[in-house]
């Protein structure tokens, strides 16, 4: 089956197709849902954090140049989305809990013990600064290099393996607490 | 840093599982688009009205550590009102309101790029490139702003942050990085 590019969608959206961008939601959810959630560490929140993304870049689609470099451009409103959606969290002082790595669940059968292994790492994850956790989720789960996670989150290189070297330690110190 | 850890790669190899949200997301997030104004294409480049020779207050700062320049200065001006399109998704609806163009200037002698990054750009890190002036190492954009405050800084060179020493410091931050703000009042 023969797919559209991600430059084609973007210019039928701006030629006035708004059902384009049913393809674009379609072809970048999972990804961006990931990241939020592994951000932000419940469902409910992704999902906010995931829709206001596209709902934000379809708005500003017209500053996407170019539009080969849709994906990147969303990823890049969605981190946005997620640092301001978890700051608002933290200010509401809501705790965060790993039983939302049950949108995991519902698709594949988990042990328990794999179940315990996943909250484990979903409470390690959240016990990380914002930036620490942002750094780590960059580096090591959307594998982007150092470079684009600068260009990406405005913060210099070495702030940046820093954080991720951090967030190496107290993740190993976390669950080996907890699977040690 | 990067050295081998059956623990942490373990955990990394979980994360990296694919995650399913709801499935009518997309009908949802298609709903919305609905509600509101379609994209334009061609949006005007920003420095079209790039007007750097506008006199603006400027301070002295301190030096910009990791630069070859010994020193920047900064204004941050308003320059008039500018009937563009908003910026800001968050702001409200561009017809009941008029844009200003509010002029972003940095002085960086041993800059190559300068880029300012902000809420009203979703914090992009290259969507607004200053323009560097022939001498004196000024770089400047002119960006149209609905009214609203906004928190910014300056990325030089891709890498570092520089707040705007002209303009007051924003008091919420939720990384630490130094941003500023800026307030554009309506007419």
């Amino acid at each position: 089956m023969r797919t559209e590019g991600d430059a084609a969608l973007v210019r039928r959206v701006l030629g006035g197709d708004t059902g384009a961008y049913a393809g674009l939601v379609a072809r970048y959810r999972d990804r961006l849902g990931r990241y939020a959630v592994r951000m932000l560490g419940n469902a409910a929140d992704a999902e906010e954090a995931v829709q206001d993304a596209f709902v934000r870049g379809y708005r500003s689609l017209g500053r996407c140049v170019p539009p080969e470099r849709f994906g990147a451009w969303l990823f890049a409103i969605l981190v946005n989305r997620c640092r301001t959606l978890g700051a608002q969290r933290a200010r509401r002082e809501r705790t965060v809990v790993s039983e939302e790595a049950v949108v995991e669940r519902a698709s594949v059968e988990h042990t328990a013990a794999d179940d315990a292994w996943r909250d484990a790492i979903a409470w390690a994850l959240a016990q990380l600064t914002a930036e620490q956790r942002e750094a780590f989720v960059l580096k090591y789960v959307e594998e982007l290099s150092y470079e684009e996670m600068s260009e990406l989150t405005g913060a210099g290189i070495s702030a940046l393996k820093m954080r991720v070297a951090r967030a190496r330690d107290e993740l190993r110190r976390l669950l080996e607490d907890q699977h040690g | 840093m990067d050295e081998r850890d059956p623990l942490i790669d373990r955990a990394i190899e979980t994360l990296r599982e694919p995650v399913r949200l709801d499935p009518s997301m997309d009908q949802r997030i298609m709903a919305e688009l609905e509600r509101g104004p379609a994209p334009r294409a061609g949006t005007q480049p920003l420095w079209a009205a790039w007007d750097w020779l506008r006199r603006g207050r400027s301070v002295t700062v301190s030096p910009l550590g990791g630069l070859a320049a010994a020193a920047a200065l900064a204004a941050l001006i308003l320059v008039g009102q500018w009937g563009a399109a908003r910026l800001n998704d968050s702001a409200p609806p561009a017809a009941a309101l008029e844009a200003a163009a509010v002029q972003f200037v940095l002085v960086a002698p041993g800059a190559s790029t300068v880029t300012v990054v902000g809420d009203f750009n979703d914090w992009s890190a290259t969507a607004t490139p200053l323009r560097r002036a022939p001498g004196d190492g000024l770089w400047a954009v002119s960006v149209p702003l609905p009214p609203g405050r906004y928190r910014y800084g300056f990325l030089v060179d891709g890498a570092q942050w520089v707040k705007d020493p002209a303009a007051p410091p924003a008091l919420e931050d939720d990384f630490g990085r130094p941003n500023s703000v800026v307030t554009v009042r309506g007419s």
